[in-house]
């Protein structure tokens, strides 16, 4: 599904110029869990949103589908990740001002969903994560586990083949976090790739792949099963 | 979508009503403000632009050449309508008029004075004034009937109905039928008038003589046959007044479309060169930058707290929204904003609008259910929404979800570039409207206490009508005799408005062919006694004393320099066909202007039989209120069918000040406007930025800054910006107001002072707005702002 060859991705400030992916390469294919480890600040969070095209390279090729997409357009990436990507982000990243139900709807719009199927679809998921008695509320009035929650039914809520999780338990204790972990590998059994960034040794078992990143380069890769 | 838009704009709004209160009402004032001067541009851009058949409407312009310079001016001789009419095919009809005029109404005992003018007939069917009652072909067509208005038809009668056919005494001398009642005229024409009386009605007052080409006292209008070529046209015309007068009149004549008359009706060597069309013009800028500055603290305001809606961007953009969809649903939010303020405008509007009419002295109203101003106000509502929300919607928009979504974003200063900018555009503009209403208000009161050179206090007048002229000379002398006046004087003209000059003057030395002109009044002696003028040569006129003083003259002490600075007395002066020998020199008085140089002034003796106004020196120490009723008898015993109406000379003195003190309301208007929609802005600012810098203030406090080195650091930045913004707006205002100046060769200088004044008021004004944020910020407990992290 997704193949990067030396990619590469600088960042400029005015002294300084960090190398914050060096020459990577990684392939992922359908239906894939995995899991990218590494010390902080190797170039983890800069990998997955090139992945998941929020940011561009500045080398190298990407990928997806059999399709170069390192240098798409705005518009071209903007429908691509609509239709294609779910993103979990370890702060939530909920919108405050919409009740659990309109966060999950909010992908469903954009993509043009009609209004009877958008209730039907996000009413499915939120059941499914088992957050449907809360759909009138808003994020703030949720525990960090149930914002999670929400988040991974928003990005799911659109069937996206690819989920982009940045260190979806970096904010929940170990039960929550159990709780997402679990979620994600439903998904994946059914049929979803799953690219997730971690520190937590615990959360990358539940990976088929841990790929580990040191200073923007790959070094090693441990296959789990 | 847009559903989602409303819902996400609504709940903003309701979230934070601090910011959105600080945003509606800035915009709500901003917009009411725009909303009257609005309304009064249209007002002005449809003066006399209703008729009918105004694109073949024309006034009728004399040019020619004084002092070496070319002046135009629509006043005409009477024998040029006709002829025009005659001798030019393009021209389909022609009518004259005269000036509006007061006279005296009388229906069976029932008086009533109002004003009106005559005019010939076809002027009814050139101009749109539909008759509600009686027939506009034969209304005017003979001497002695009258079209009046409804409103003057309601007060004389009670009723519009049956009116036609009515007879009423006009002056108490001649009896005119009505022939036609004129529905309510609109406030936006200059025929402002409560009758017309035919032109034939005219020629019977003043014995015939309306073939003449030397008065140019009457106006002109005619229309031309659709599809005449103006220029042409003006081409042949030219020369009609000096072939017909067979050259002794030296006017060229030119046609000005009425429609452009009220708004380009000042002329620069023959060419339009504006006028009220100015007025228009800066008004409308005036307007346009009060809105602007309206919006700019939407801008502001919306950017400044970008970093909550900096997160939304980032979710949406990361599942797939794009740029513009953002744009479009920030630009809703900012028209659901202003549509919200457009609406508290209206009410606004119709709270303030007596208040605006007081100061423009009109009636302008708010026509709430007329379909054009509705649609005008949405299209007003939506502009205004786009303007104040583009800025933010680019901004907002531009956020690249991987610097958002980190969870880590702030935006470090409120106070960032852009936005400084934008404070410094209010902040100039108020500093340029606080000069300016200085600068007007200084140059009023310099020209208010310009000597006049008369006493104005304890001076009466009153105009000519029915019997004073018979009687004027007993009237005087009951005057007199019943201890109330001092003196009397009849003139010409009242001694308050300037009423009439002329280059007809010779005099031996006088250079050859020189046009000089010399204001020029007539009296039947007392001028200077009455006036209380000072006499600096000679002696005051007074046929009682010398009978020779029929043709004695006055000269002021400019006309005295003109003719022979040594000595004047003695002197002929050559006018009217008779020969003035002067017998004094008076001190130069404000007759005109009180902004103008004054002009040599003749005043001509009893030969001149120009009597018009009767002047009352009353004699001080005496409570006008006994004085009053004592005069009034006076003029009830010898004209006793009018009502006697005095007028007070230090009352329509002030009068010359009024457009004046105008402008200085408004431009002091406009100048608070500017400054509580600027401090609201301000204000706003400074609170976001107090709340953003919490923990940095915490954290100072801590380490052992005070409570004043806090305010300061705050209020610090501020502060920069209004220095630079009364740096940049003291040559601005400099330049405009010494422009407006040169209006008036009897003016002030700009003094730096009243720089340093609005600069500092101006500092003073936003250190208090944000002192007031920067303080409530510097005593709070660190120890809470800290622990919050
Ligand atoms: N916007 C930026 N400007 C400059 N440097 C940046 C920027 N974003 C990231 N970097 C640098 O790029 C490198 C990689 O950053 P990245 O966020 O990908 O690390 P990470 O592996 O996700 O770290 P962490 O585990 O702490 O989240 C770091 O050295 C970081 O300092
Ligand atoms: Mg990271």
């Amino acid at each position: 599904m997704i193949k990067i060859t030396n990619l590469e991705k600088f960042y400029r400030t005015e002294e300084v110029e960090t190398v914050a992916l060096n020459k990577l390469n990684l392939e992922i294919n359908t239906g894939e869990f995995v899991a990218i480890m590494g010390p902080s600040g190797c170039g983890k969070s800069t990998l997955l949103n090139i992945l998941g095209l929020l940011d561009d390279p500045d080398g190298g090729s990407y990928l997806f589908n059999g399709t170069e997409v390192a240098h798409f357009n705005e518009r071209k990436r903007a429908d691509l990740r609509k239709h294609n990507i779910g993103f979990v982000f370890q702060s939530f990243n909920l919108i405050d001002e919409l009740t659990v139900f309109e966060n999950v709807e909010l992908p469903l719009i954009y993509t043009g969903v009609s209004t009877a199927e958008r209730k039907t679809r996000v009413e499915e998921v939120l059941t499914k994560m088992q957050i449907m008695h809360r759909r009138n509320h808003y994020p703030q009035q949720l525990s960090g586990g149930q914002q999670q929650r929400v988040a991974i039914a928003r990005a799911v809520v659109n069937k996206p083949k690819l989920i982009l999780a940045d260190e979806p338990t970096g904010n929940l204790d170990s039960s929550n976090g159990n709780e997402v972990m679990e979620l994600l590998t439903d998904l994946n059994e059914q049929g979803t790739t799953i690219i997730m960034v971690t520190h937590s040794e615990h959360d990358a078992r539940y990976s088929h792949r841990i790929v580990r990143l040191l200073d923007g380069h790959t070094v090693m890769e441990n296959i789990m099963m | 979508m847009f559903k989602n838009y409303l819902k996400i704009a609504w709940r903003n709004l309701l979230n934070s009503k601090g910011f959105s209160f600080i945003n509606i009402a800035g915009l709500a004032i901003g917009m009411t403000a725009a909303m009257l001067i609005g309304i009064w541009i249209q007002h002005e851009l449809s003066f006399d632009r209703f008729h009918k058949q105004i694109k073949d409407l024309y006034i009728v312009y004399n040019k020619s050449i004084f002092d070496g310079e070319l002046h135009c001016w629509p006043s005409t001789p009477p024998a040029l309508g006709p002829v025009l009419k005659q001798e030019y095919p393009d021209i389909k009809y022609s009518a004259r008029i005269t000036y509006v005029d007061k006279h005296l109404f009388d229906y069976n005992g029932k008086k009533l004075e109002a004003e009106g003018f005559d005019a010939e007939e076809n002027f009814l069917k050139m101009f749109t004034f539909p008759l509600i009652a009686g027939n506009m072909a034969t209304a005017l067509s003979s001497p002695y009937k009258i079209v009046i208005t409804e409103d003057f038809a309601k007060k004389m009668f009670g009723t519009t109905e049956n009116v036609v056919g009515k007879i009423i005494k006009f002056d108490n001398q001649y009896n005119l039928t009505i022939s036609g009642v004129l529905q309510k005229l609109p406030s936006n024409t200059r025929f402002q008038t409560d009758y017309i009386t035919p032109w034939l009605f005219y020629r019977v007052q003043y014995n015939g003589d309306d073939q003449n080409w030397g008065n140019n006292s009457y106006r002109t209008y005619v229309q031309l046959n659709s599809g005449a070529n103006l220029k042409k046209v003006n081409a042949k015309i030219i020369n009609t007044t000096i072939k017909h007068s067979n050259g002794n009149e030296d006017n060229q004549i030119f046609l000005h479309p009425f429609g452009d008359y009220y708004l380009y009706n000042t002329f620069k060597n023959g060419v339009p060169s504006g006028g009220r069309a100015d007025v228009v013009k800066l008004f409308t800028f005036i307007a346009g930058f009060i809105l602007l500055i309206a919006c700019i603290n939407f801008m502001n305001l919306s950017t400044a707290r970008s970093e909550k809606r900096a997160k939304e961007v980032g979710i949406r953009k990361s599942i797939g929204a794009l740029k513009l969809s953002l744009v479009g649903q920030f630009l809703i939010e900012s028209v659901i904003v202003s549509f919200i303020a457009g609406v508290i405008a209206l009410i606004l509007t119709r709270i303030t609008l007596p208040y605006f009419n007081e100061l423009v002295s009109l009636d302008l109203s708010l026509p709430l259910l007329k379909p054009s101003f509705i649609l005008a106000w949405l299209v007003f509502v939506l502009a205004t929404g786009l303007l104040a929300g583009c800025y933010p919607a680019l901004y907002l928009s531009s956020f690249k979800p991987v610097q958002v979504l980190k969870g880590t974003f702030v935006s470090v200063n409120a106070v960032v570039t852009p936005r400084k900018l934008l404070v410094i555009t209010q902040f100039t503009f108020a500093v340029v409207m606080i000069v300016s209403t200085i600068v007007i208000r200084k140059q009023i009161q310099y020209a208010q206490d310009r000597d006049s050179g008369y006493n104005k206090n304890n001076l009466i007048y009153t105009y000519f009508n029915g019997e004073i002229h018979k009687n004027q000379n007993l009237i005087k002398q009951d005057l007199i005799n019943s201890g109330v006046a001092e003196a009397v004087s009849i003139t010409s003209g009242s001694f308050v408005s300037s009423s009439a000059n002329s280059w007809g003057l010779n005099w031996v030395g006088k250079p050859e062919g020189a046009k000089i002109v010399f204001d020029q009044m007539a009296t039947q002696g007392d001028f200077a006694k009455v006036l209380n003028v000072k006499v600096v040569k000679g002696r005051d006129i007074d046929p009682q004393l010398y009978p020779t003083d029929s043709t004695a003259c006055l000269l002021n002490e400019s006309a005295a320099k003109i003719i022979n600075a040594k000595n004047p007395i003695g002197q002929i002066i050559d006018k009217d066909f008779i020969k003035w020998h002067v017998v004094g020199v008076i001190k130069d008085f404000i007759w005109g202007s009180p902004y103008d140089p004054i002009q040599p002034m003749l005043v001509m003796g009893p030969a001149q039989k120009w009597s018009n106004v009767v002047n009352i020196r009353l004699k001080a120490n005496q409570p006008l209120s006994a004085a009053m009723p004592k005069i009034e008898a006076i003029f009830k015993k010898y004209n006793p069918a009018f009502p006697f109406t005095p007028l007070f000379v230090d009352k329509d003195y002030e009068v010359k000040f009024s457009e004046q003190q105008r402008t200085a309301k408004l431009a002091g208007t406009f100048a608070l406007l500017t400054i509580i929609i600027s401090c609201l802005g301000l204000f706003g600012l400074a609170a976001y930025m107090a709340a953003s810098r919490t923990k940095e203030i915490g954290v100072r406090k801590v380490l052992g800054a005070s409570v004043l080195n806090i305010t300061a650091l705050l209020s610090k930045d501020f502060l920069k910006l209004v220095i630079a913004a009364i740096i940049i707006a003291s040559p601005i205002a400099w330049y405009a107001m010494q422009n407006w100046l040169q209006k008036y060769t009897y003016r002030i200088e700009i003094e730096w002072w009243i720089f340093a004044i609005s600069g500092i008021g101006a500092i003073m004004i936003a250190l208090v707005t944000v002192c007031f944020q920067s303080v409530k910020a510097a005593i709070a407990n660190p120890v809470k702002s800290l622990r919050s992290e």
